[in-house]
């Protein structure tokens, strides 16, 4: 009897879930789950659109092995830039990010106006503006031209490294413009490390360098990893990426295989960013 | 006997010379640790010095973020002879509203304001309150194959709009609604569309930070699982709702990636389309006649008549917003 209750509650537990579950699952069946079989079965076909609408036909992986083999120009020319800018980038915004959110997080007059202007990326930052804004060639540092940086760039470093150098460079202020919700996810993780540990380490002398490498680092290494999970995945989906840009005007069968492979090499950059991530916090745990 | 009281007496002295200079001592010390602290602070965060740099950071970086807003407005009121003028940079010398009313004009605003709000206001209510269901189940209730859901969820997050994007185009062409906004709103319904997976992790991590005692409560006092969901946990959940409102808001009236597949053939598209549309005529316009610094002043004033709707809505909900990440923690 009070196992047969049990059961019953445990049942009902379930349907409770499946209930609130419900209308997402349909969903992602609906949105995500069908289009993207859909998109992975075309990839295998030739599509040919005609009057009545479209039709196709078996061409097994050709798709795959133009891209990746025959014709470089449909993948390599735009990715690998894309992949050495990525590089670069994500350090940059999560680095300047961290540092923003750190200093916010400090007492000091003015602070909350301080708040609101590094919000503005966040309101302002998504697709049309961010480009409309910074269209008139605001996005370069000053001294960039005035020291000749990027000449000395060029002369030390092989081209084929220097030109995303020098791009990064001369589009900083554009990358800082990406920053806005790693900033947010910042100072929210700020919130999470207790002032006791801050007044600890104090007590026992700690100067505020080895605070912030001993504790506020360490606290907020799941942050850093969030974030460049953020970074990578805005990045890589964002709608002016070069070869988000390119697949609008290939075969629709061509275009899924590429944006599949895309899509495998994004997964791959995730795992690597997470394996990084778990030998950090190993490490982290083994030294406390 | 009177020169050993001389003796002492010297002694005394000299002791309370010698007593005196160290006061001074001290004293210079105590004065040069004061300063030292003024400059680097008893705890370093609270010195002069840090709080230079701190202002130095800001201030450099406020700049970035200004700088181009305050472009765009003082660009977009100068009239002809202000732009021809080099001597005219950051101020013009007359307003001139003729730019804002052309853009006005061209966008169609009144009309492309209307759809914009009914896109994101309705899209931002749905997503607030769909993800928030899902994000509860994630975070707390007992759901088969959870683990296989989450990694869906996850998958959902990361795929590029561009991979799917064409079998919904048919979808929505074989239902009939191209060309109308129910194929970007119906999404949102579902807790997807834009961003939505973001947003049910946003609400999962702010769920599974609560104390569960007050479920627990509840469900003793004989609550089922939908008036524990209404009646405690989405008002617990104000600043986690507040932050999905606000960011599925603005970024749903800046995206003009899904507003340029399902209207391209509408006759006034929202205004983020609108602007894109505009920024690439003057595009070609360039490509033909080659480029005219009077098309800036134009560009600029469309962006303005953009941006300016979600920095008004930023301005009131700014102290709560700002409260909100910081006490959802947005993420863990």
């Amino acid at each position: 009897m009070t196992r047969a209750t049990k059961l019953k509650a445990a049942m009902m537990e379930y349907v409770e879930g499946t209930i609130f579950i419900a209308p997402w699952f349909i969903g992602f069946v609906m949105f995500m789950g069908f289009p993207l079989g859909f998109s992975l079965y075309m990839s295998f076909r030739k599509v040919n659109v005609v009057a009545t609408g479209m039709t196709s036909s078996y061409v097994g992986l050709k798709h795959y092995k133009d891209i990746l083999l025959e014709d470089g120009s449909l993948l390599y020319n735009d990715l690998i830039p894309f992949l050495q800018k990525t590089l670069f980038m994500v350090p940059v915004i999560v680095i300047f990010a961290l540092l923003i959110a750190i200093v916010l997080n400090q007492k000091f007059a003015g602070r909350s106006l301080f708040r609101a202007i590094f919000f503005l990326p966040v309101i302002l930052s998504t697709g049309q503006v961010v480009s409309e804004l910074l269209t008139q060639g605001e996005g370069a540092l000053g001294f960039m031209s005035k020291y000749n940086v990027s000449g000395l760039i060029s002369g030390n470093l092989p081209s084929t490294w220097a030109t995303p150098l020098i791009w990064i460079l001369d589009s900083f202020v554009l990358i800082l413009w990406y920053s806005g919700v790693q900033i947010l996810i910042f100072l929210g993780g700020r919130q999470t490390i207790s002032n006791s540990a801050y007044e600890a380490a104090r007590i026992d002398g700690a100067g505020p360098w080895a605070t912030f490498w001993k504790i506020t680092l360490p606290a907020m290494t799941p942050f850093v990893f969030l974030n460049m999970i953020y970074t990578v995945v805005d990045l890589f989906t964002f709608p002016t990426n070069p070869i988000i840009m390119r697949v609008r005007d290939s075969e629709y069968g061509q275009f899924s295989a590429l944006i599949w492979l895309y899509f495998l090499i994004i997964s791959v950059f995730l795992i690597i960013i997470f394996i990084l991530f778990s030998r950090a916090t190993r490490s982290q745990r083994m030294t406390a | 006997m009177l020169a050993k009281i001389g003796m002492r007496t010297k002694r005394a002295e000299i002791s309370t010379r010698l007593e005196s200079s160290r006061m001074e001592m001290s004293a210079v010390t105590g004065w040069l640790s004061k300063v030292r602290y003024k400059i680097f602070g008893r705890e370093a965060d609270k010195g002069l010095l840090f709080k230079i740099f701190i202002y130095l950071i800001l201030i450099d970086a406020a700049y970035i973020y200004l700088k181009p807003v305050l472009h765009m407005v003082t660009s977009m009121v100068k009239d002809a002879p202000d732009l021809l003028d080099p001597s005219v940079n950051w101020i013009p010398r007359v307003i001139y509203f003729g730019n804002l009313q052309d853009a006005w004009e061209w966008l169609q605003y009144p009309k492309a304001f209307g759809l914009s709000m009914l896109l994101s206001t309705s899209v931002a209510l749905l997503q607030t309150f769909s993800c928030a269901i899902a994000g509860y189940a994630f975070a707390r209730l007992k759901v088969p194959f959870k683990p296989i859901l989450f990694f869906f969820l996850l998958i959902t997050f990361i795929v590029p709009l561009q991979l799917t994007i064409l079998p919904n185009l048919v979808f929505a062409r074989v239902l009939g609604v191209l060309d109308t906004v129910v194929p970007i709103i119906v999404p949102a319904l579902f807790g997807l569309g834009l961003k939505g997976a973001l947003f049910i992790i946003i609400y999962r991590q702010f769920f599974s930070t609560q104390p569960k005692e007050l479920e627990e409560a509840a469900r003793i006092d004989g609550a089922n699982v939908f008036k524990v969901f209404f009646r405690v946990m989405m008002p617990l959940a104000k600043p986690a709702i507040l932050v999905v409102f606000l960011f599925s808001f603005v970024w749903t009236w800046n995206d003009f990636y899904l507003p340029s597949m399902y209207l391209a053939n509408t006759d006034t598209p929202p205004l983020s389309l609108g602007i894109s549309r505009i920024a690439s005529m003057i595009r070609e316009q360039a490509e033909i006649s080659g480029p005219s610094i009077f098309t800036e002043p134009i560009s600029m004033a469309t962006t303005f008549l953009m941006i300016l709707p979600p920095i008004v809505l930023y301005v009131f909900a700014q102290r709560w917003f700002i409260e909100g990440v910081e006490r959802t923690g947005i993420v863990e």
